[in-house]
């Protein structure tokens, strides 16, 4: 087993092991691993390796079958489904590859829904939006729908979406996955200069170009088992 | 792969399907089940008494006879006399007066039978079993509501020695040939001393279609006796009457349940399979993609609706007849023809109806998925029609409502068309629901009024246990009535109701007339207009006398009460629901009619807080063993009403659990549409609390709108039914039958839309919200 988890990890995952039903390899295997508060760590593998179950985890979005995934301190595999989305919504931004955005709401409300859903007052929570928008760029479009806009438009709403409650940490499943290169481009100098601000984030991603422009530290996944981390790197 | 290998597996997918399965297989049970009992009741409904008096091959004449002027075997040989075609009897019979529980209860005319079969009424036994002895009897009539069940101890009074008779079973003769049944040697032994004895005989006849022919057939049977042995007679034409006007009057009711619950059947069932046929598009696209073709698609669709619709229609047909046994039951009470049987072609028509509907809602979308590419199918499968609704999500998300709330009042306006499906299936099931309420409301105060019960509990009537067949009491016995009454503390009213016929011109026959000694204004008898007589000369009548003299409320008339010709002014219309004219007035006001032989009861008014069990005690107690008077309670409504609510609760029950269904379908459909946006809000943060009221509130709205269109229909309906129900038992209806729903109820009533929609959206809901939010994103 490869361990990469520290003491005082804002992530730390303990012997993580995800089977699905049906029987198969695990998905996740004996996986342990940390991430340090304000680190950007890349996670890599190929297709199936495990890379987005592993995600899946630390958002609370699945359940390990074996193994403890804590995230700022609380053991979040433990926690019940209501406590569980609340911890989701207040701690954690998730930005997906194909942006999940909400195609029947604006692109304010997709941002403030987070925010409302937590329970923010309503004028924090616009206010919030509002300075997302506008770092995001794309305030103009407030009142446009997802699916008039581009996609590097539309990443940019799943971010703001995503820091609309300040989380602690910043899950993206393939950001640039579905954009062009240029695109790609502006989207990961816009998650390096959040990282800049002190956000920890996780990249999963297939383009070791982005991993390695972006990332302090990238964790290779193969067939669910840490593969290696390379010199340097490492902790 | 051959042609049907191929259809075979395109069409396995339901299987897995497996809520979306039960869902419709239920659909299709409930909704079979609906229809088999909504057109068994309208079998039932169809001539009940014919079809039970044929059946049961009913007496077209029953006659009473002295066996002693004629000889048994002469009796038994009128089978013989032109025209009879089956003769039962002679059977000993025996009046007697009875009581139950230490309480007067009534005159009974008990037949002696050594089985209830033979060739003419073959009496039907509903519990318990024959007489085999003496000491026992059978009951004409159902156990319960208070009365005697088996094993019941009856006690047969006037005799030099009371007989105790158990209760051994109950049953029914279709034309009501007796009171009870007991054992032929026992017969002799309840006649009184110095009665004559009496026999009944019972005939069916080749022609007694009409009062000519049975007084025809009566001719020829007397006239086959000798003079003076035939005593009595009943034609089975005054039962048609009586239980065709029963029967009729529950028609009304019994129509607007089956075809609210046929109509919402056929709405539910369409929108079930055509949405099950629809889930199915990507899964064709993706076959259609590899080879199969549009003629195979089409199969496949339809079979794939085929397995669960077959279980579901044949379980409905099995579910529907089980159902129907109790409703039957009852009905067969509330008709009084015995028993009734689920026809056949009930238990064919409905599960092949709801087939070929379910074939022609799939046909549709299944040529639609044929006529499409694989291309096409793939993407109709896997997004549903976007851009609508998004002016509703957006005005929602300006509403100070919790976030959940408002996402989930906006949803419907993003599935126009599946919403209103909803909010009709919503809006029949609560259309059933408040319509039942009212009308059970509504029967409850015509019983209530025509029974009098609540302001009439007590009354004192002939059948004590000194009484006997045409014996008057006399004078000394009414006035201990009166003092007996006096002496009672609880006593606030007591008012002696005469009665006899009378005539009024323009009035064919005989008017039924009850005179009221004294003050009879807290009777409290229903008045469709005008009011209750105040002064004398002023007389009440009921709607078939209006109907029969062609006078109005307002109009004077003259009565011939044979003693004298009076000129009345008709002050009132009375709720009396009877073909029967009648006309209620003071003793004053009716001259004639406050003799001794025309006493009918004593009507007693309590005051509040008296026991009225305890007060009819202390009152037969007063009275002692010999009087002919005896108090009796008065219960609220009659058989028919009890039986006609407990059958519109059931009808209600059932359309409510189908709308339910049809609610919970649509969510399904929904929930599986969005599942994918589902996921996005768990992974945004949504809680399973806040998920569960999203989706219950998808429903919310259609619901308000189902509530606002089925309050007033449900009115609507209950007054057309009310007056339809009135109308065929030929009287008019008092304001305060129909106006039993004030704002506060209806509103209160009106909930139930709200509940069916949330019952609905519950279970979908429920697993919404306890899906993995990682389950969910794959989920497309």
């Amino acid at each position: 087993m490869i361990d990469s988890s520290a003491p005082g990890d804002v992530i730390r995952l303990d012997g993580v092991t995800k089977t699905y039903q049906g029987g198969g390899p695990p998905a996740l295997a004996d996986v342990s691993m940390g991430v340090a508060a304000g680190e950007v760590v890349a996670v890599m593998g190929p297709s199936g390796s495990g890379k987005s179950t592993l995600l899946n985890l630390i958002a609370g979005l699945d359940r390990p079958s074996a193994g403890t995934v804590t995230v700022t301190g609380r053991r979040i595999d433990a926690l019940g489904e209501s406590a569980l989305a609340r911890f989701r919504a207040r701690h954690i931004g998730i930005i997906f590859q194909f942006f999940n955005l909400l195609e029947d709401l604006t692109v304010e409300d997709n941002v403030l829904l987070p925010a409302q859903l937590a329970g923010a007052s309503r004028r924090q929570a616009r206010t919030r939006a509002d300075e997302l928008l506008a770092r995001m760029g794309i305030a103009e479009h407030r009142n446009a729908y997802p699916a008039r806009m581009s996609g590097g438009q539309r990443q940019r709403v799943a971010i703001a979406r995503a820091l609309v409650n300040r989380p602690a940490v910043l899950l993206a499943d393939e950001p640039t996955g579905a954009l062009d290169t240029a695109t790609g481009q502006e989207i990961g100098r816009l998650l390096r200069e959040l990282n800049e601000g002190g956000q920890t984030l996780v990249l999963v991603t297939h383009d070791p170009e982005l991993a390695e422009r972006y990332a302090a530290r990238t964790v290779r996944i193969v067939d669910g088992r840490l593969a290696g981390i390379p010199a340097g790197v490492c902790r | 792969m051959n042609w049907f290998g191929a259809v075979r597996t395109a069409s396995g997918g339901m299987l897995r399907h497996t809520v979306q399965a039960v869902v419709l297989g239920m659909v299709l049970l409930v909704s079979t089940a609906s229809a088999t009992l909504g057109l068994t009741l309208l079998a039932a409904n169809d001539g009940p008494f014919q079809r039970a008096f044929n059946a049961q091959d009913g007496a077209h004449l029953s006659v009473t006879v002295d066996p002693a002027r004629a000889g048994w075997a002469r009796l038994a040989a009128t089978r013989n006399a032109p025209g009879v075609t089956a003769m039962a009897g002679p059977f000993g019979e025996a009046t007697v007066q009875s009581q139950f529980g230490g309480q007067p209860f009534g005159q009974l005319a008990l037949v002696g039978r050594p089985s209830p079969g033979g060739p003419v009424d073959d009496v039907v036994p509903d519990g318990g079993r024959w007489v085999s002895g003496p000491g026992q009897i059978v009951l004409n009539g159902t156990p319960g509501g208070g009365g005697p069940v088996v094993g019941s101890k009856l006690v047969i009074t006037g005799l030099p020695h009371p007989v105790t008779l158990t209760v051994v079973g109950f049953a029914s003769s279709i034309t009501n040939t007796a009171d009870g049944w007991i054992a032929p040697a026992e017969v002799a032994d309840l006649q009184g001393p110095g009665t004559a004895p009496s026999a009944q005989l019972l005939y069916r006849f080749a022609g007694a279609g009409t009062a000519a022919q049975v007084r025809a057939d009566l001719a020829e049977v007397t006239g086959a006796l000798p003079p003076g042995t035939v005593t009595g007679a009943g034609s089975w034409l005054a039962a048609e009457s009586q239980n065709t006007s029963n029967g009729a009057i529950m028609e009304p009711f019994v129509v607007a349940f089956a075809l609210i619950g046929l109509a919402m059947a056929v709405l539910i069932v369409a929108n079930v399979v055509s949405g099950a046929v629809a889930a199915g598009y990507y899964r064709i696209g993706v076959l259609k993609s590899i080879g199969l073709t549009p003629a195979q698609v089409v199969v496949a669709y339809l079979s794939r609706v085929g397995g669960p619709a077959l279980a579901g229609c044949a379980l409905g047909v099995v579910a529907g007849n089980l159902l129907a046994v109790p409703v039957l039951h009852q009905s067969a009470d509330a008709y009084g023809v015995g028993s009734q049987q689920v026809p056949w072609w009930a238990s064919v028509l409905a599960p092949t109806g709801m087939l070929v509907l379910t074939v022609l809602a799939a046909f549709g979308p299944a040529l639609r998925a044929g006529r499409l590419s694989a291309t096409q199918a793939i993407a109709a499968g896997r997004a549903p029609n976007a851009g609508r609704g998004y002016a509703a999500y957006r005005l929602a998300a300006r509403l100070r409502l919790p976030r959940p709330v408002g996402m989930g009042l906006a949803a419907p306006f993003a599935r126009p068309a599946r919403t209103l499906v909803s909010v009709a299936a919503i809006a029949f099931g609560a259309t059933a629901v408040i319509f039942a309420f009212g009308l059970s409301a509504s029967l409850g105060r015509a019983a209530g009024i025509q029974t009098l019960s609540a302001t009439v509990p007590v009354q004192i009537q002939q059948d004590g246990p000194g009484g006997g067949p045409n014996q008057v009491p006399t004078a000394a016995q009414d006035a201990a009535v009166t003092a007996a009454l006096r002496a009672q503390p609880g006593t606030a009213h007591q008012t002696v109701v005469y009665f006899n016929g009378v005539k009024a011109p323009g009035v064919a026959g005989n008017v039924n007339a009850w005179a009221f000694g004294g003050d009879s204004s807290w009777i409290g008898y229903g008045v469709i207009t005008g009011h209750w007589y105040d002064a004398p000369g002023q007389v009440d009548v009921n709607t078939a006398f209006l109907n029969a003299s062609g006078l109005s409320v307002g109009d004077t008339a003259i009565i011939d009460t044979g003693t004298a010709q009076v000129t009345v002014h008709i002050v009132g219309e009375v709720f009396h629901p009877s073909s029967d004219p009648a006309v209620y007035g003071s003793t004053q006001t009716l001259p004639g009619l406050a003799a001794p032989a025309n006493v009918l009861q004593c009507d007693v008014g309590l005051r509040p807080g008296t026991d009225t069990a305890g007060y009819v005690q202390a009152v037969n107690n007063a009275l002692g063993g010999n009087s002919p008077w005896g108090a009796t309670t008065q219960k609220d409504g009659g058989t028919f009403y009890t039986v006609a609510v407990s059958l519109v609760g059931l009808l209600a029950l059932m359309v409510a659990i189908a709308a339910g269904l049809g609610v919970l379908n649509t969510v399904l459909m929904t929930t599986r549409d969005r599942v994918h946006d589902l996921g996005i809000f768990k992974a945004l943060g949504m809680r399973p609390g806040q998920m569960l009221t999203m989706v219950v509130c998808w429903m919310a709205g259609p619901a308000v709108m189902a509530a606002a269109i089925a309050a007033p229909v449900a009115v609507a309906l209950n007054t057309a039914t009310v007056h339809a129900m009135a109308g065929t038992a030929h009287t008019g209806v008092p304001a305060s039958i129909t106006q039993v729903f004030p704002p506060s109820r209806l509103a209160l009533l009106s909930l139930a839309a709200l509940a069916i929609a949330v019952a609905g959206a519950l279970a979908p809901a429920s697993w919404a919200a306890r899906a993995r939010p990682a389950v969910a994103l794959r989920t497309e």
